[in-house]
């Protein structure tokens, strides 16, 4: 494309310079792994301290800390989010864009207006609900405020590009008005929904001050929190703090392997949300 | 006969859909409204109350924000994050641009992916994660940064602890978080140019420089307009790094509107107060919107 000067001086700097800061977003990564598998009361680490195969750390979280349970929790929590999201943004998304609503406008725009309220606002009486509910330490607590507007947003306008004509056609042939939003609409959305999914996956594993704020028993804690009283109770003892966020980072990067694509739109979209 | 038939089911058809329609948004309409519209007007409604959550919150109309008026620390907490929002976003911006800049321009190999996809990286890791890794980078007792300044003979910094440095090492973590995020939408972005638009201006001798600032840089306006309001917004409500970095210390040095409201609210109780910070919160993040729409405006 741009042949004449990708190889002068200015195409080499830059390229070097590009180089570096990819190397600047993952040193410290690569560190908290090094780490990970060391044992050394101080920082002062050699090559030598550290040991691929001494997996002391990840035992010691998983065996004395109990670390599966804020594992297993965060599991949860992300598949029952993303049933949930997906679940709630389809259903509403094509009911606004392919159903006859009266007054269907106004009630579209106030759902898109909480995307812009902080969560903090949302957060405060969120909690004062949840207490008065009974629902703190739950997984319904947990999982709630991962359902928003972005969701229907999204989904709306990729509803919006399936044919009107198609879904005639099939309520000609006699399909359900179910079957017509099962085996129609949402098998040509599929897309959005991997999209969706994605989002509210890395959103949900790697949420923090919700759970901080409605989990005050360890065996709810996912595993966010479960880091963070770990790092605050281990201020200098660096070996497990750097295990567990490395079994934090590990499940969405080997997903990230996988789905480089679905990952970049996903996430790129979701922040739109603003 | 017939007609009026005919008008009768088609009449029946459109009702028939529009109940459809209702039982696709209802159920998600009740989630909603419960779980994201009403705590709005409960935190509204708290911001005039005095409420600890212990007994019922009793009316007081404005007091809660005359007092936020006289809060020294609240002051304070405005003061850094506008200066945190003055660091991250500009910073995050720039070093996206360039990166993707150059990337889309002269690295569009397979080379140029790779670097792509491990830019990208940070934004997997969660907050919590991403402190206590930089936590250990930033020791002040041989702390990764420290040994390697200490090559170059500088004395070790103790850079979370210093009030002078704090929040800049606050702020830094977030731009190496985001800047692979903004990356990929520059990215896009400048894919977008037409690359007839590209050939021209090199026909007509623009030098890369040139192409640039009178090329990229006009045409990506509205994507540098939404990543500088996403990054103002974002920076306005800085939570989770600052509470695991350095816990809004030392002193009130790092201490931002965010983190206040949750201080406030979750752990001193003091639920109405809380809530009259974040109201106002919602207020300047309000005014960031309506600025962002009238350019959007200006756009079409």
């Amino acid at each position: 494309m741009v042949k004449s000067d990708t190889r002068t001086l200015r195409f080499w700097i830059g390229t070097v310079l590009v180089t570096l800061f990819a190397v600047l977003c993952v040193a410290p990564l690569i560190y908290m792994v090094l780490v990970s598998f060391t044992d050394s009361p101080t920082l002062y680490i050699s090559w030598s301290d550290i040991d691929f195969t001494d997996f002391s750390n990840y035992v010691y979280l998983f065996v004395s800390r109990d670390f599966a349970r804020p594992l297993l929790n965060s599991v949860i929590v992300v598949v029952l989010g993303c049933i949930l999201v997906n679940l709630v943004s389809c259903t509403m998304a094509y009911g606004f864009e392919k159903k006859p609503i009266r007054g269907k406008g106004l009630l579209f725009n106030i759902v898109l207006a909480t995307m812009m309220i902080p969560t903090q606002v949302v957060f405060i009486s969120l909690f004062v609900m949840m207490r008065q509910l009974d629902l703190m330490n739950t997984y319904i607590a947990l999982v709630i405020p991962l359902i928003g507007a972005f969701g229907v947003f999204l989904m709306r306008q990729f509803i919006h590009g399936v044919p009107d004509e198609l879904m005639e056609a099939a309520e000609i042939d006699g399909c359900s008005e179910l079957g017509i939003f099962l085996r129609i609409v949402l098998p040509m959305v599929k897309p959005a929904v991997i999209t969706l999914t994605v989002f509210t996956f890395n959103s949900a594993w790697n949420s923090f001050m919700w759970p901080l704020i409605c989990t005050t028993k360890s065996e709810m804690y996912p595993l966010t929190v479960a880091m963070s009283t770990l790092t605050s109770y281990f201020e200098t003892n660096y070996g497990p703090t750097m295990a567990a966020a490395t079994v934090s980072f590990s499940v969405p990067f080997i997903l990230y392997c996988f789905l480089q694509k679905e990952f970049v739109e996903g996430i790129a979209l979701g922040g739109l949300k603003g | 006969m017939n007609g009026e038939k005919r008008t009768r089911t088609r009449l029946t058809r459109r009702h028939r859909q529009e109940l459809y329609g209702w039982a696709y948004i209802l159920p998600g309409m009740v989630v909603l409204t419960v779980f994201c519209i009403l705590p709005i007007f409960m935190t509204l409604y708290y911001s005039f109350t005095d409420y600890n959550l212990a007994q019922a919150p009793e009316f007081i109309a404005f007091s809660n924000y005359v007092k936020v008026f006289t809060n020294t620390q609240l002051r304070k907490a405005l003061v850094n994050t506008v200066i945190y929002v003055i660091i991250t976003v500009p910073l995050q911006t720039i070093v996206s641009l360039l990166a993707a800049s150059f990337l889309a321009n002269f690295l569009n190999s397979r080379y140029g992916k790779f670097l792509r996809g491990v830019i990208f990286i940070p934004i997997l890791v969660s907050y919590v994660a991403a402190a206590a890794v930089w936590r250990i980078i930033y020791n002040s007792k041989g702390g990764i940064l420290n040994q390697i300044i200490g090559v170059f003979g500088l004395d070790s910094v103790n850079w979370l602890g210093d009030a002078g440095t704090a929040l800049i090492c606050v702020a830094v973590v977030a731009v190496w978080k985001s800047a692979g995020y903004f990356m990929v939408i520059f990215y896009a972005g400048i894919m977008n140019i037409s690359v007839e638009v590209k050939e021209a201006a090199i026909i007509d001798g623009a030098t890369p420089r040139q192409r640039f600032w009178y090329i990229t840089v006009p045409i990506l306006k509205p994507i540098t307009y939404m990543v500088v309001t996403l990054g103002v917004i974002w920076s306005f409500q800085a939570f989770d790094l600052v509470y695991k970095l350095t816990g809004g210390g030392p002193g009130f040095a790092t201490t931002t509107i965010a983190y206040v409201i949750y201080s406030y609210a979750f752990q001193d109780r003091r639920i109405g107060y809380a809530c009259a910070i974040a109201i106002l919160l919602l207020l300047v993040i309000l005014a960031i919107h309506l600025v962002e729409q009238q350019f959007f405006k200006e756009e079409d």
